[in-house]
């Protein structure tokens, strides 16, 4: 797949599209909160996927991985460059992410579960954080000054987030 | 190193988010070199990660995928210069590409058949409403030329009927000329003189008023008898009462129903047998 992707087959990049478009339309959906701008992000996104897939490395960790960290990046960098007022929105990030979770319709989640479902039987602790990286893009030392967490503690808590959501995708 | 605390620290989390410095990355990625333990639990959090990507997943507009690969398209330009030197490479043909092509045959099957059906479907519920409306048309011309035929019959039955009289060696033709010798009217009675039977014919009279009727009177032994009331403009013969030892016939214009007596002023034509 990277190997057709490097050869700029366009097959390879309609497949990659069919497979995660879905999945990173979602994510960036979640940090940018407006349908227009995500379609925008994602669009420039798979440019980018197309442009420098030179840079991926396969051996520093999955394509889909750096793909949803691309679309992170590009969605945070698209709010910050609306101005959108964080401060605005770090008080209801937890309601922002389960409005659109209601209000979209059209979410396909494969198994039936959306984040709201994910996300219920996290510690609040362990969702806050979850949450702010996630889907807020907030960086782990971010988190630590903003809201006077020791690094440590944000790291571990997003760790147990992670690995309390891994065992219920995975059922 | 006690790779347990290492994991937990949380730090490979930091990895896969990108959040690391240069140096700290240099430093997992030697890491996860060395440990296999390591490298397997990133893959547990890489897993976790697309788990819940996928879950969580929104269907973009349909529009944006081709959008995409259309803007790939105007991008691939500028892109051939940087890409020359893979160029050498040879090219990896894959199976999906085959298969998109026959997709994109059948699809395109698909669409030209919907097409055509939804065309002949047109087409032809057109073609039925106009034999539909023909049919009815027709069908109002068959009724309406069977009635002309039954009118036309009758009127071919009191012909014959008609005939049958006139052509009758018993039946007495008595003619009835105009009263006033200016006019030209004129109508005549076949009358059987063995039966009795008695049939009016107009030739001209004229025409009268809804309240008027003309009435047949036969004179017998010097006494007008009534022989009928009839309307100006009947067609053929008209069977009127039957009359015996009849001298003479007249028809007089008399109030709708007749009269007792005839108004011998308004008497029209007379003949005597």
């Amino acid at each position: 797949m990277i190997l057709r992707l490097k050869n700029q087959d366009k097959d390879a990049l309609s497949y990659l599209y069919d497979k995660y478009g879905a999945a990173l339309f979602g994510a960036a959906q979640r940090i940018v909160q407006d349908e227009d701008v995500t379609a925008e992000v994602v669009q420039d996104i798979f440019l980018k996927i197309w442009n420098k897939i030179g840079m991926y490395d396969s051996k520093k960790g999955r394509l889909f991985t750096w793909m949803l960290n691309l679309t992170r990046n590009a969605s945070i960098d698209k709010i910050r460059s609306k101005e959108i007022k964080r401060s605005a929105k770090t008080d209801s990030i937890d309601e922002y992410v389960y409005t659109i979770d209601r209000q979209n319709s059209t979410e396909t989640s494969v198994d039936g579960i959306g984040v709201r479902e994910l996300m219920d039987d996290l510690v609040e602790e362990q969702r806050f954080v979850l949450l702010k990286v996630y889907f807020e893009g907030f960086s782990h030392s971010e988190i630590a000054d903003e809201y006077d967490i020791p690094l440590g503690t944000v790291k571990s808590r997003l760790r147990s987030a992670l690995k309390h959501l891994r065992n219920k995708v995975q059922l | 190193m006690d790779i347990k605390e290492y994991i937990a620290s949380g730090i490979l989390e930091e990895y896969i988010f990108d959040t690391l410095s240069p140096q700290e990355r240099i430093d997992v990625e030697l890491r996860l070199a060395e440990y296999p333990e390591l490298r397997e639990e990133l893959n547990a959090i890489e897993d976790s990660l697309e788990g819940i990507a996928m879950a969580t997943a929104i269907q973009p507009p349909a529009n944006l995928k081709a959008n995409i690969m259309s803007a790939l398209i105007d991008n691939v330009g500028g892109l051939k210069e940087e890409s020359t030197q893979q160029k050498e490479e040879p090219k990896v043909i894959p199976m999906p590409q085959t298969n998109n092509g026959m997709w994109r045959y059948m699809v395109a099957a698909s669409v030209t058949i919907a097409l055509v059906t939804s065309y002949l479907a047109y087409d032809y519920h057109g073609k039925w409403k106009s034999s539909s409306d023909a049919f009815a048309q027709l069908q109002a011309q068959n009724t309406q030329m069977a009635e002309q035929y039954n009118q036309v019959n009758n009127r071919l039955d009191d012909l014959v009927a008609d005939i049958d009289i006139i052509s009758d060696t018993d039946f007495k033709r008595v003619n009835m000329g105009a009263v006033d010798p200016t006019q030209s009217f004129a109508a005549s009675v076949y009358w059987n003189a063995k039966t009795d039977e008695a049939y009016l014919n107009i030739k001209q009279l004229k025409t009268l008023t809804e309240e008027q009727q003309y009435q047949l009177w036969a004179i017998v032994d010097g006494v007008p008898v009534d022989m009928g009331v009839f309307d100006f403009d009947v067609e053929g013969l008209m069977k009127m009462k039957d009359i015996q030892n009849a001298s003479m016939f007249a028809v007089t214009i008399e109030p709708k129903g007749g009269s007792v007596n005839p108004t011998l002023d308004l008497m029209q034509v007379a003949g005597a047998v």
